[in-house]
């Protein structure tokens, strides 16, 4: 067969095509409704826009405009995931198991700005000004004391947020997460008649779970301290409950992972309870951790222990 | 400032960490065969400060003996952080030392690792049991000396031999002797019986000892149990001490 003419049956097509959007494009034209984002329409003048676009989002609230406007955070990094080696041991199919060592495989975030859904997380005013003051300090080369800087437990969602490896270890009254990252580990109960509320609160707060179906839900509560659930600061009241739903999930492709939701409810500082996602990959291969030893530094005595951080104001 | 120095951690040693993963699990996993499992709470049977030699005096050479004494006059001076920063700043206590504390610890055995998981401090030292190839170390992390320095074990029946080197030379031994870069601990772990843990430990330092000492501890088994959140620094800051000891 001659190749001119395929040419000509694609010149033909294009042609047709190139109609085809022609007369979607003219015959869709209305001037109602903006595409997010899109510039306003000169004056006296209607905006072509096509109706197919979404509808525009609501302007945003005070509180909003006023987070939306600090400095960006630093871009998050996160180290790409390898295969496993074929003969690397897998998970159990037990979906009530999940030990392991785990490895956070996401992108850090330094500072949480949306939910898992992509909206924008619901701060009172008074938790964007915690937010831009911790921010802020940060900027002007005065960053409050944390607990990660002062060599105390950071909290859940900082720990396991940091790409650093853990294992869980599990019985039926207990799940234990022991963290390289400073030497931290969470305790989830199972059953409270076991390990009763402690007389005194914990930086890790006390967390009780229960298994729905094959997704673990704990709750964690009476936090000795305000959390940073991140490393700018987004803030967790010490009257904060985090709630996380924790899945093992395996689809045979010799890529397991942990799926974590966590949800924040705090009317200290949110609106209404939001949530976040992150998963963590299978690596048994990072087992063996690096020692994490921040005392040496911290606990000097011949240096201030806030380790030249500022303390924050009070609320 | 550990907050700022996670951000430049993470930059570098995120990046390397799928190079790192890729490496690990590139062979075999080792076989495991007549691994005895020392998993469980465990905690010293007869406590004590000192790591006592199976026979007759620690051997030290005049340099240990003189390095010895003088921790012995800043210990009554009770300046602490010049010789035993453990006390001073929550500093982990490393190895062997941490075998000697007081209170209890567990121990996890999972893919040939023993992980121990100590009440004190929430403090962790681990034996790499599995035989793999080291992780690929991009930044030379392992080159630097650690308080619980690198451990490496087999089996040996039911027994876990351990060689631990590559210390800091800012730990004591226990709380008083001293040791340098070039210490070795050599451990044999293994049940005696059941509910009965023993760790015979075996000392090599040429710079502080005439010859390789031992030493042996035994450890009782005990219930499970959660561990409360031991925050050595908070206690520390109360005047509460750092370590405590029997």
């Amino acid at each position: 067969m001659r190749t001119d003419f395929s040419w000509r049956r694609g010149l033909q097509g294009l042609v047709l095509v190139g109609a085809a959007m022609g007369a979607l494009g003219s015959g869709a034209v209305s001037a109602q409704v903006p595409p997010q984002g899109a510039p306003p329409a000169p004056d006296g003048q209607a905006p072509a826009y096509s109706q197919f676009g979404p509808p525009p989002p609501p302007p945003l609230t005070p509180t909003e405009k006023f987070v939306t406007e600090l400095p960006p955070p630093m871009p998050g990094g996160g180290p790409p995931v390898p295969p496993l080696a074929a003969d690397a041991p897998m998970p159990t199919s037990d979906p009530h198991d999940l030990q392991g060592t785990w490895h956070h495989n996401q992108k850090l975030e330094f500072r949480m700005q949306r939910d898992m859904y992509g909206v924008l997380v619901p701060y009172n005013m008074d938790g964007a000004k915690v937010l831009a003051r911790r921010v802020n300090s940060l900027r002007k080369g005065a960053p409050y004391i944390n607990a990660s800087a002062t060599c105390r437990p950071p909290g859940q969602q900082w720990q396991l947020d940091l790409n650093f490896p853990f294992q869980i270890f599990q019985s039926k009254d207990w799940i234990e997460f022991v963290f390289e990252e400073y030497h931290g580990r969470w305790q989830v109960i199972l059953d409270p008649e076991k390990a009763p509320r402690p007389a005194h609160k914990n930086y890790m707060g006390y967390s009780v779970a229960h298994w729905d179906g094959n997704t673990l839900v704990v709750e964690s509560s009476d936090f000795r301290q305000a959390l940073w659930l991140d490393v700018d600061g987004t803030p967790l009241s010490a009257k904060g409950k985090l709630i996380q739903r924790i899945r093992k999930v395996d689809n045979a492709d010799r890529a397991p992972f942990l799926e974590v939701i966590t949800t924040i409810v705090d009317p200290v500082y949110y609106t209404r309870p939001w949530s976040v996602v992150r998963t963590f990959g299978w690596h048994p291969g990072l087992t063996v951790f690096n020692e994490y030893n921040c005392e040496e530094q911290i606990g000097d005595p011949s240096v201030r222990a806030d380790a030249g951080l500022v303390p924050e104001p009070k609320d | 400032m550990d907050m700022l120095t996670s951000r430049a951690r993470h930059s570098l040693g995120a990046l390397l960490a799928a190079v790192v993963v890729a490496a690990a699990f590139t062979t075999a996993t080792a076989a495991q065969a007549g691994a005895a499992n020392l998993e469980g709470v465990w905690k010293i049977a007869v406590p004590t400060n000192t790591l006592k030699p199976v026979s007759g005096p620690v051997p030290f050479t005049a340099q240990g003996r003189k390095q010895y004494e003088e921790n012995k006059r800043l210990q009554a001076k009770g300046a602490y952080d010049d010789y035993d920063i453990t006390l001073s700043r929550c500093n982990s206590a490393g190895t062997p030392r941490l075998m000697l504390t007081p209170e209890r610890f567990k121990i996890w055995q999972r893919f040939g690792v023993l992980t121990f998981d100590f009440e004190w401090n929430r403090a962790l030292r681990q034996i790499d049991a599995s035989g793999l190839p080291p992780k690929v170390d991009f930044l030379g992390q392992a080159l630097v000396p650690t308080m619980t320095g690198t451990s490496k074990g087999h089996w040996e029946g039911d027994t876990l031999v351990a060689e631990t080197t590559n210390f800091s030379d800012r730990t004591l031994l226990d709380d008083l002797v001293p040791h340098t870069f070039d210490l070795k601990v050599t451990e044999h772990l293994r049940l005696v019986d059941p509910d009965t843990l023993e760790d015979r430990i075996t000392i090599e330092d040429a710079t502080y000892f005439k010859q390789p000492w031992d030493a042996v501890i035994t450890y009782k088994r005990q219930p499970a149990a959660l561990f409360a959140e031991d925050v050595c620094l908070d206690r520390r800051d109360a005047h509460q001490p750092a370590f405590p000891s029997r």
